[in-house]
């Protein structure tokens, strides 16, 4: 595609046999990508538990290493040291193959989520849809270990993640097919190269549409990834612990693993469809930076920090939220999210038609009457939903209605 | 004599074994077969309108002398319009006691008359399901009969009922044809969402709940049996492991009821300190409540906000009394220790931030739309059936009745204090919640007051029947010694008689009724748990409601499995 | 042999393996699961062949749409009735299977046999997904809007059947 080179060849150098580039593949990708994952867990449970500590007014933990960073490190070793337990009538082999299907569901859509320019497994021509596509592997490896548990609450567990990731499946893919529509290709390097420049060109302030995209998409990606608040397959305090009650040990670990690196592609995702990928959103500095090496590097750390962050706010909302319920979580998918999503696919692609955005200028470029535009209607809309949503929250609460009266 | 016993007298002259109204406590004993045409003409408007049946308990009268009978199953009603109270006291033979039912007329009778099964071995002809309820169903004997020696244990070890009997067939649902399949599942005893012991079998169709049954008993520590034991005084500890979030609440409880029956009053400093001590205990235990529920809804973080703040008052409860949970503070005549300067400072310190933890708590549910879908219209209590079910406090009010004994019947001067009782009419889990919310400021407005008007004087009653001189005395002093060494040994001498005290316990009408032999020790401790009838309630508020409201619902209603199973 | 070649072989196995364990296979939910395998081996063919947008389709529609319905049913009915059903298979069935499947058997290999397979040269594929979407929308746009009222039909149909009818009880 358009950028200079990839990993493999970078390393190989052109020319290299299939097995020679197989098992670069391997070495430069697969084992990466598995240290990464592995970086994305302990990283991420560390910033669960200090986040949610310091939400709560405490500190979380403090013993093991510098602010308890390494207490995940500690509690990994504590998990793989803890005996595997198989309950005595569970389906033996599905019980051992569902983590394993879970964590392979999670970790082949690293493929395609770029790492910055040219880090990227595979550029493939339908990335975005092969995103979407194993995006319910993981839901299968977890139906097979509500099933294997030979536990009712496990069972409810799997149903419950079997209903909500076939679900919001859909208004994911809607706003997937809005960006699409937009960048004009499926591709993720593709999509990100569409955002260069300034700010104003990312996907996210593209019109006003994609504002509302973006949400679907997130709330969308907070249920595939199992987050409350529609953490259902796993609520705690109804299902026990959902489908992995009867885990225990390294099985279990690896299900832990696989949720905070699906929560980490989720977010890179919408850091590459929404938020510039690798660019900063300043064009000169992303001029400044240039390609190579340098860029790689930035460019790295542009989008694993926008990914983090987005990763971030899923935790904030997990600490935030009460847990939504089951018929509640269905509704907000078909009666509120399809229709906004169809909605955005609609409106979107009108007002690319009848207000184009410019020409990307590669070195500057940006803000135009499009993006005044974008910005006057986001503006309004959102003072619209605003006002509305007090409003019904004041007629459902009676003490508040009373209040208002009065 | 009162116009209503009169009235009873004239109208059922033929069941009426003897009135008393000792104590102010209008009591009517009657013949087994006179109580139903009794209990069913009270209900009546010209039988006093008494439609809330507060407690029903047995009573073994084995060492009390009773010529005609054996057994007592007493009822308390209470008229929930002008407040006056009635007991009715049915005789029954030592041989195949029987008494006609009446749960058909008060639904929470279903589940009393269960627990006088269970501990006296008295039938009810025409109960639904009559059914050990506290003790095990392999159980032999029943445990409160003075013949039950207290050491008689039995090794029962065949596990938990299986209680389908209760939950009938299951499998095809009939309702749609067969379409769909029933499944039932065992909500506890061991559930993250059943905070203590609680057992529910339910019958599910996908995740709706379509019949429940519960199961409790598994805390059961033979509470009742225990009071037998000991003195008086030593019931405290006992009391302190009822409702467990707040143990001050039934210590006042149970110590107003002994003082009741002794007739004897407490100094004014030392009723206010009960106040204060107790509204700290309810506000810990609506934290309690509050933040657990939150849990159960997904929501962390507000139980931390929570817990945040029970803390301070925990750390002033310590400084009083030594103890955090089970504080045992209270004593017949008074209570253990005088408040102490740093108290005060950290009761008004609490009572400062108080407000601000309600509003952190608050501001993360108030308006949001996910926790109002969850809680707005969930297992609704109707105001017209929350009293047949015997509900009170809270989850009472929460229904629209504001009845709360600190207003209606005020004790350790209450009433000198301006205070409102917050009421709501939706009756749902919501309301329970806000009830709740707004109950905690009103608890703290009651402490501000009396801190603000604490009376100085003694702690203590100064009546000799029960409290020990002073140490100094007992030991320059051969009487002071005698007395001492007869209150220690002998336990306070409580005058033959019935008392039924009733207090406004965290969850609702925490009432001891207390029998005495005229001996140093307890004849008959019956203590009226306000989760009992509650949790007895809980089919009727989940039953075509999903396994989550099921959740929500059993949190807001606030089980406490140590008062529930006693 | 080159790559393309091993991996044909790969996906070929994991195609038919699978296949055959469906037969042999007498619990259903691990039959679903080999079901699984054997649909990820066809999309990978599918890959191999340079359809990759229709691979993915498979794996999309198939694997998370269709295997995870299926795993559902299987769920929602009973678990003691879903174990109770395998059943022993009788001397009759087994009888008219193994004829059904030897002529069966029999009519591929002569259409294999009788067929003229020309080898054609390797040509590099270009990417699919945007000519598909083109014919969709022009040449086949008839028979893609059929299709999709059928699906609406369908859509509602089972909505009907499935909703609620509380006064009929």
């Amino acid at each position: 595609m358009t950028t200079p080179y990839t990993l493999v060849d970078w390393v190989l150098g052109d020319g290299a046999g299939w097995l020679a580039r197989f098992i670069g593949a391997i070495l430069v990708w697969a084992v990466p990508i598995t240290g990464f994952v592995s970086f994305v867990g302990l990283l991420s449970i560390w910033l669960e538990r200090k986040i949610s500590a310091h939400i709560q007014c405490r500190l979380g933990p403090m013993e093991v290493g510098p602010h308890g960073a390494l207490q995940t490190v500690a509690d990994g070793v504590k998990l793989l040291a803890k005996e595997d337990i198989i309950p005595a009538d569970a389906d033996r082999i599905l019980f051992a193959f569902a983590p394993m299907l879970a964590f392979a569901g999670t970790i082949v859509g690293f493929a395609v989520v770029p790492f910055g320019p040219g880090l990227i497994v595979a550029d493939l021509d339908i990335g975005l849809f092969y995103l979407a596509a194993v995006g319910s592997l993981e839901a299968i490896g977890v139906i097979a270990a509500g099933w294997a548990s030979n536990n009712k609450w496990s069972l409810f567990g799997s149903v419950r993640a079997a209903t909500q990731v076939v679900s919001y499946e859909i208004p994911m893919g809607l706003a997937f097919v809005t960006i699409a529509a937009l960048a004009g290709t499926l591709s993720m390097v593709g999509i990100v190269e569409q955002q260069q420049g300034w700010i104003a060109n990312w996907f996210l302030f593209r019109n006003p549409f994609t504002w509302v995209a973006f949400i679907i998409y997130y709330i969308a990606a907070l249920a595939e990834c199992k987050r409350a608040p529609f953490d259902l397959p796993e609520a705690e305090s109804e299902l026990v612990s959902g489908f992995h009650t009867e885990y225990s040990g390294m099985r279990f670990a690896i299900f832990f693993l696989a949720e905070y690196a699906q929560m980490y592609v989720v977010s890179a995702v919408a850091a590459v469809l929404f938020l510039g990928g690798w660019y900063t959103g300043i064009a000169p500095l992303d001029a400044a930076i240039g390609g190579g090496t340098a860029g790689m590097v930035v460019g790295a750390g542009v989008i694993v920090t926008k990914s983090f962050l987005l990763v971030c706010v899923q935790m904030w909302l997990r600490w935030t939220l009460p847990r939504i319920r089951l018929d509640q979580m269905m509704y907000l998918c078909l009666k509120v999210l399809m229709p906004f999503g169809m909605l955005t696919l609609v409106g979107s692609t009108v007002w690319e038609h009848f207000l184009p955005s410019p020409a990307i200028v590669k070195d500057g470029g940006g803000w135009t009457g499009n993006t005044v535009m974008t910005g006057v209607v986001v503006a309004a809309i959102g003072t619209v939903a605003l006002v509305a949503y007090v409003r019904s929250v004041i007629r459902a609460t009676p003490s508040l209605r009373a209040a208002s009266n009065s | 004599m009162s116009a209503i016993l009169d009235a009873i007298r004239a109208k059922f002259p033929a069941h009426v074994m003897a009135v008393h109204d000792r104590l102010g406590q209008e009591t009517v004993t009657v013949g087994a077969d006179g109580l139903r045409p009794l209990v069913e003409w009270l209900r009546t408007p010209e039988g006093g309108s008494y439609e809330f049946l507060v407690d029903l308990a047995g009573v073994d009268g084995m060492n009390l002398g009773w010529k005609t009978h054996r057994f007592e199953v007493v009822y308390h009603f209470r008229n929930m319009e002008n407040g006056r109270r009635l007991r009715v006291r049915a005789a029954l033979p030592a041989v195949d006691p029987h008494l006609p039912t009446v749960s058909d007329l008060w639904r929470c009778a279903n589940w009393f008359e269960r627990e006088v099964w269970d501990m006296f071995g008295v039938r009810f002809d025409g109960h639904p399901n009559l059914k050990r309820i506290l003790t095990h169903h392999r159980f032999v004997g029943h445990a409160l009969r003075k013949d039950y020696f207290v050491k008689d244990q039995q090794w029962l070890d065949d596990g938990a009922e299986s209680l389908m009997d209760e939950l009938g067939d299951y499998g095809e649902n009939p309702d749609d044809g067969g379409f769909s399949e029933l499944v039932p599942v065992n909500i506890g005893p061991a559930h993250p969402a059943t905070h203590g012991t609680l057992r529910i079998l339910a019958k599910l169709d996908g995740e709706t709940i379509v019949k429940a049954v519960q199961e409790i008993g598994y805390l059961h520590r033979a509470f009742e049996k225990h009071s037998e034991v000991g003195t008086w005084t030593q019931v405290i500890p006992y009391t302190d492991r009822l409702n467990y979030c707040s143990a001050m609440l039934n210590n006042v409880a149970y110590c107003a009821g002994v003082e009741r029956l002794l007739g004897i009053d407490v100094p004014e400093r030392c009723q206010a300190i009960r106040v204060i001590v107790g509204e700290m205990s309810r506000i810990i235990d609506h934290l309690v409540c509050i933040g657990a529920a939150l849990v159960d809804l997904g929501a962390l973080t507000n139980f931390w906000y929570a817990f945040a703040i029970r803390e301070k008052a925990y750390v002033a409860l310590e400084g009083l009394c030594g103890a955090r949970l089970t504080s045992s503070y209270v004593r017949i005549g008074g209570v253990s220790d005088d408040l102490n300067p740093a108290f005060i400072e950290q009761v008004r310190d609490f009572c400062r931030e108080l407000p601000k933890a309600v509003d952190d708590i608050l501001g993360l549910v108030k308006k949001n739309r996910i926790f109002l879908d969850r809680v707005v219209g969930v297992g609704i209590m109707p105001r017209d059936e929350a009293l047949s079910w015997g509900f009170t406090g809270p989850c009472l009010r929460a229904s629209g009745i504001g009845y709360d004994i600190r207003k209606a019947e005020p004790y350790s001067g209450y009433d000198r204090y301006d205070f409102s009782v917050p009421t709501r009419t939706e009756g749902d889990t919501a309301a329970r919640f806000f009830v709740r919310f707004d109950e905690m400021i009103e608890s703290m407005r009651i402490i501000e007051q009396a801190l603000d008007k604490l009376p100085s004087g003694p702690v203590f009653s100064t009546d000799r029947r029960v409290v020990p001189p002073a140490k100094t005395d007992v030991y320059k002093n051969i009487e002071a010694l005698m007395n001492h060494f007869v209150l220690v040994y002998d336990g306070i001498k409580v005058p033959k008689g019935e008392s039924y005290m009733a207090t406004e316990g965290a969850n609702g009408e925490l009432g001891f009724y207390l029998v005495s032999d005229g001996s140093g020790r307890p004849y008959r401790v019956r203590v009226r748990p306000p989760c009992f009838p509650i949790f007895g309630a809980l089919p009727r508020l989940v039953e075509g409601s999903m396994v989550a409201d099921a959740v929500a619902v059993l949190g807001s209603l606030n089980i406490i499995a140590g008062e529930l199973d006693r | 042999m080159d790559w393309s070649t091993i991996m044909w072989w790969v996906m070929a196995a994991v195609t038919v393996i699978p296949a055959v364990m469906i037969v042999l296979s007498k619990d259903i939910v691990r039959l679903a699961f080999w079901l699984l395998a054997s649909l990820t081996g066809v999309a990978g063919l599918y890959i191999l062949l340079g359809a990759d947008f229709l691979g993915f389709t498979q794996v999309l529609v198939y694997i998370g749409g269709i295997m995870v319905l299926i795993l559902f049913g299987i769920m929602m009915t009973n678990r003691d009735a879903v174990l109770m059903r395998r059943g022993e298979t009788t001397g009759g069935a087994m009888l008219t299977g193994v004829v059904i499947a030897a002529a069966t058997a029999l009519a591929l290999l002569k259409v294999v046999k009788d067929t003229k397979w020309k080898e054609a040269a390797p040509v590099e594929m270009p990417a699919t997904t945007a000519r598909v979407g083109e014919a969709l929308l022009t040449d086949y746009v008839l028979p893609f809007e059929l299709v999709s009222v059928l699906l609406l039909i369908v859509l509602c149909g089972a909505a009907y059947i499935a909703r609620r009818r509380p006064e009929e009880t």
